[in-house]
């Protein structure tokens, strides 16, 4: 009887995450083998949407989508563990004042990610832009440029703008693990006359390595469903000339239009989905893992 | 305190301290201070206070835009969808925290795997359940999605609550023949309240900044949520920067009010699931 209203009270949970979250990544795998528009009977393919993805005629946007995706992978991790530590170390110092700092920083972070890309967008149009108007005041001409209109620099653009929003974040999380570590093992490192870059160095940054771990492998999860701040900066196409197409945005277009109607499928779309997943299936197996054991040791 | 700074690293820490504060805030102050301004000084009188506070920016884009309808929306969904959050979520940790069961582990394991999930990707099938549930270009077709999509980080956060809190009160109650709905909701959740804010905290951002899952879910004017809103109206108004950025305040104004009120609760739920 007691038992009966435990699992009871557990169901809705277990239910709405079978059918919204756990569901759909199996049925994106099945739905893989077939071409279909999104209405009207499905058509078995076996593995030709795979084949066109992987080698045939969307091979070329599919791995230019996902180099850029490793690219934004590779350079927010840079951006956000080194000046997150940096500022996390500085916080973490004896010094007074320093608390309505951790508001202003952590402050970006409850910005729709849309939001934080429109206002960019403005600040860093080539022509009335504040950005540039800021260079041009401060004798930078050189440095006035259409940061979203060039090829070269409209990722990194993007990148930049997704660091501003995000920094503040990591440097709370490595904040409060800094916090967290033992008080007298630096005291007894620097009772032994180490400088305090020695007991940053070769003390406090091992503690941090598995925070940072964690951190960097949900970041790498994450990286995947990057979409919001590509559309509200550059648009479905991921323009200019695609330089800034991401998985979401090529996603995007093929399952929900945009492509022109031939290309436009939900089998084809899933197949990029399962692709995706593949990458990404082992690090989230292995985060939940880890999350898990430390928890059950209750750090 | 866990660094001993000379007076000179001091000055140098506080240098850099003050730098990130000033390219965190310049934006938003630059967004705030264009927001009063004609759109012709926008552009020709970047870097100065406006010359005549202009409130009727705000006036033009909140009428043009529709926000009334769109912060209709957007209290609805959101409300909704924290409650059930809540309520689910909480039940579920409660009993994975309190029930020893047979694949307890388990059970628990499948539901946090979704913190380590790119969630967006399964769009599609989301997409079919809700068009087959008829349910597209709803409101309540979106507090599902978000529900569903809340449960994981909740239920982790909450878990590791419940097990902090002492089981001598529940014993006594189950003594006098309570049984566990009425442990969870007159003797557990008043407890939980502080955990309930930081849960209801974290998933508020979530779901009123969504964009995505509206995007692909609604598509009348009428249905549509505030970062949605927001990307129609961007569209339609391209040139005229003074409702632009008067719109993108209208839309940051809640959650900076939420925040300041409740900036501990806030941080405390970012990082407390991160530092697992």
């Amino acid at each position: 009887m007691q038992k009966r209203s435990y699992l009871l009270m557990l169901l809705p949970a277990v239910a709405l995450y079978t059918v919204f979250v756990a569901y759909p990544f199996i049925s994106s795998l099945s739905l893989s083998f077939f071409n279909w528009p999104g209405i009207g009977p499905k058509k078995f393919i076996g593995l030709e949407n795979y084949r066109n993805v992987l080698s045939g005629y969307m091979s070329t946007e599919f791995y230019r989508a996902l180099g850029h995706n490793i690219y934004f992978f590779v350079w927010s991790l840079i951006l956000s563990v080194v000046p997150g530590l940096f500022f996390a170390f500085l916080l973490s110092a004896d010094m007074k004042g320093t608390k309505w700092l951790k508001v202003i920083y952590f402050f970006p972070n409850t910005l729709a990610i849309v939001v934080v890309g429109f206002l960019w967008g403005l600040l860093l149009n080539p022509q009335w832009g504040l950005v540039n108007q800021l260079f041009k005041a401060v004798g930078l001409t050189s440095l006035a440029r259409p940061w979203l209109g060039d090829t070269r620099t409209a990722l990194p653009t993007i990148i930049f703008v997704t660091a501003w929003r995000g920094l503040g974040f990591y440097i709370l999380v490595y904040l409060a693990a800094i916090l967290g570590i033992d008080r007298e093992m630096t005291e007894a490192a620097r009772i032994d006359g180490a400088s305090e870059l020695q007991i940053a160095w070769r003390i406090i940054l091992p503690h941090l390595l598995p925070i940072i771990a964690t951190t960097s492998m949900l970041k790498f999860i994450w990286t995947f469903n990057i979409f919001d701040i590509v559309y509200a900066m550059e648009g479905t196409q991921g323009g200019p000339a695609g330089s800034t197409d991401v998985l979401g945005t090529l996603f995007y277009r093929i399952a929900f239009g945009g492509l022109g109607s031939s290309q436009v499928g939900m089998g084809l779309g899933a197949t990029v989905v399962t692709l995706i997943f593949a990458i990404v299936f082992p690090v989230s197996i292995f985060y939940v893992f880890i999350v898990e054991k430390r928890v059950e040791r209750g750090e | 305190m866990m660094f001993k700074l000379t007076p000179l690293q001091k000055i140098l820490a506080w240098f850099f301290l003050l730098l990130l504060a000033f390219v965190n805030l310049y934006p938003i102050g630059i967004m705030i201070l264009s927001s009063f301004k004609s759109t012709r000084e926008i552009f020709l009188k970047p870097f100065n206070l406006p010359a005549v506070w202009r409130w009727q920016n705000y006036v033009s884009a909140w009428q043009r835009a529709d926000f009334a309808t769109y912060f209709k929306n957007s209290i609805l969904v959101t409300a909704a969808s924290i409650a059930a959050i809540l309520l689910v979520s909480s039940m579920a940790a409660y009993v994975l925290a309190r029930f020893e069961f047979k694949g307890r582990r388990y059970v628990y394991l499948y539901l946090i795997a979704g913190l380590a999930l790119p969630t967006r990707l399964a769009i599609i099938p989301i997409f079919l359940i809700i068009r087959s549930l008829k349910l597209l270009d709803s409101l309540p077709g979106l507090v599902l999605v978000y529900t569903a999509g809340g449960v994981a980080f909740s239920i982790f956060l909450l878990v590791n609550f419940f097990k902090r809190l002492p089981r001598d009160i529940e014993d006594s109650a189950k003594i006098d023949g309570a049984g566990p709905f009425r442990i969870y909701w007159q003797i557990d959740l008043p407890l939980l309240k502080p955990a309930l804010v930081t849960v209801a905290m974290f998933n508020f951002i979530d779901v009123w900044n969504d964009f995505f899952f509206p995007l692909i879910l609604l598509s009348s004017r009428t249905k549509k949520t505030i970062p949605l809103g927001l990307q129609a109206f961007f569209g339609e108004y391209t040139i005229e920067w003074d409702a632009l950025f008067a719109a993108l305040n209208i839309t940051i104004l809640p959650v900076l009010i939420v925040f300041l009120i409740l900036s501990k609760q806030f941080i405390a739920g970012m990082t407390e699931g991160a530092l697992k």
